[in-house]
Parts: structure tokens; C-alpha cells; sequence
């Protein structure tokens, strides 16, 4: 893993500039080395968007073999990881479809969703935490994928709108506007007395 | 061209309570919709219960520490050992 930023591994002998240049010339040990650095957050990511662990798993898989296979084209326009994240978003997007097509739906992330630490010590809290937990799990699995994505990157991940929006594949405007239409949704779900009552 | 009606203003403030919570607005918009909120009981309640849910949903997340899985890289080891990456088919 690289500094906490995640972005350079600037104390290592290895740069990020140069393993990339290593795995564009065919070196997969530099390219598992560069990725590595990513990859516990892109596996999170992946959680998020898909609330399935297995289906996680398998298009964490996906996702280092389509960027291994494209790495050749990495021009760095963007940085490494908003492209990583970006064929991540992709590939779950078409997961996401697929599944949308079946009749069954996981509660996505309802599981993986822990109580903040603060809260653990009183239960009525806690109590109104799980479920609080559980609405917002069944909320955001309800949105359409793009907004589910918006959210995700933005609210959860933490991400800047900027690097949002070119992960997501739109300009800035586009993004803010999914972005607001997926709170209005999980808002809408959760119920304002409620969001207020938590929010304190 | 006459100021917005109250109705305008509800309307344009009901559409920009997520810009507003993230700070996106400029000045003068953020004033608007700072003063009709602050005559509309509706609007005062989306924008508390607005930050209620970006916190909410920033802080209940309790993934970090969650590794990826020691098979992230078996794909590409299967086919990155038969040349660079160039010579594969996307």
C-alpha cells in the first residue's frame, strides 16, 4: 500500500511512474505491485457497489485482468487509481445489470455495514443504528446503478466531486445532479423525521 | 423581468438542497435559498435532514480494514505470463 493517500508510492524505491512503465512493457510483477497498492479500496469499492462478497471477489478478479489487458493504453491522463476505480465501476455497472434482469436482489452492503464505534456502548442507540443500517442498506440497493455509483464514490467513498464524476465517466455537472437525485431517493426512503432524529 | 415568485424559489430550493449541503453554491444562490428556507418549514427540514443523510451514510460504512482477496491477481497471472500486455486481446 502506498502512503495514506493512496496515490504514490513516493518512499519506495518503486515509483508509480515507473511501474507503470515497467507494466506497460509487459512486467506483471510490476503491474500486481502497482495495483496491489489499491486493491484492499478497490474491493471495498466493489462491496459497496455490489453488497455480494463472492460477486465482489470474482469481478475483483475481473477488473486487475481488463486492466492488465489495457494498461498498454494507459496514457495518464488521469491517475492511476481514478482509471482502476473507473474500470471497477464499469465492470460492476455491468454486473449490476445483469443481475437487474433477474428477479432475486442481495441487500447490498447490509451485511457489511458495522455500527460506528461510538454508538456501540448504548444500546437503544445502537438498536436505532442496526436499523437505521439496514434501511440505508436497502435504500441504496434500490437506486438505479448509476446513482447507487454516485453515492457510493461521493457520500461513502469519500471521493472528490471531480475525481467522482471522471470516474464515473461524466463531466461534473452530471455527476452533482445524479449525486442529488440519489439522496432525494434514499432520503425519501429513510423518511426525514428519521434522518433527523440521527442526525441529533 | 420581475423577481422569482415564492413558488419559484421553493421549487429552485428544493432542487439545489444537495448543492447547498455540499457547499457547491455561489454566494448569492446559497443566499437565496438561505433566506427562503428560513420562511419555509419544508425546505428548513430538507436541508438538516439533507446533512443528516450524507453524514449518516459517510459514517455507518464500517468496511475499512476489509483486505481484497489473495486471488485478486489469478486472472492475470493465468495470461500475463505469455507476453505483455500489449499482445492481449481486450
Amino acid at each position: 500500500m502506498p502512503p495514506s493517500a493512496g496515490r504514490r508510492g513516493s518512499g519506495s524505491a518503486d515509483t508509480e511512474a515507473s511501474l507503470i512503465a515497467r507494466a506497460q512493457a509487459g512486467d506483471v510483477s510490476a503491474f500486481e505491485r502497482l495495483s496491489s497498492w489499491y486493491a484492499d479500496r478497490l474491493f471495498m469499492l466493489l462491496l459497496r457497489l455490489l453488497g455480494d462478497r463472492g460477486e465482489a471477489e470474482d469481478v475483483a478478479q475481473e477488473v486487475m485482468l481488463r486492466a492488465w489487458q489495457g494498461i498498454a493504453r494507459f496514457r495518464g491522463q488521469s491517475s492511476y487509481f481514478t482509471w482502476l476505480y473507473r474500470i471497477a465501476v464499469n465492470e460492476a455497472n455491468r454486473v449490476l445489470a445483469k443481475r437487474a434482469r433477474r428477479p432475486a436482489s442481495v441487500s447490498i452492503g447490509a451485511r457489511e455495514l458495522q455500527l460506528p464505534a461510538a454508538a456501540a456502548h448504548d444500546p437503544s442507540r445502537q438498536a436505532e443504528n442496526s436499523e437505521l443500517r439496514r434501511s440505508l442498506g436497502e435504500a441504496l440497493a434500490q437506486l438505479p446503478p448509476e446513482l447507487r455509483t454516485a453515492i457510493v464514490l461521493r457520500d461513502v467513498e469519500g471521493l472528490s466531486t471531480q475525481e467522482a464524476a471522471e470516474i464515473a465517466g461524466i463531466g461534473q455537472a452530471a455527476f452533482k445532479s445524479r449525486l442529488h437525485q440519489a439522496r432525494l431517493r434514499v432520503r425519501a426512503a429513510i423518511g426525514d423525521e428519521t434522518l433527523i432524529g440521527i442526525g441529533g | 423581468m420581475g423577481m422569482p415568485s415564492s413558488t419559484d424559489d421553493h421549487q429552485w430550493s428544493q432542487q439545489h438542497l444537495s448543492h447547498y449541503v455540499e457547499g457547491d453554491l455561489r454566494p448569492r444562490a446559497r443566499r437565496r435559498l438561505e433566506s427562503h428556507a428560513r420562511n419555509c418549514a419544508d425546505c428548513g427540514r430538507g436541508i438538516r435532514a439533507m446533512r443528516a443523510l450524507v453524514h449518516a451514510v459517510q459514517g455507518i460504512d464500517g468496511l475499512a480494514g476489509v483486505r481484497a482477496p489473495a486471488t485478486i491477481f489469478d486472472r492475470v497471472r493465468l495470461v500475463g505470463s505469455g507476453g505483455s500486455p500489449s499482445s492481449q486481446h481486450t
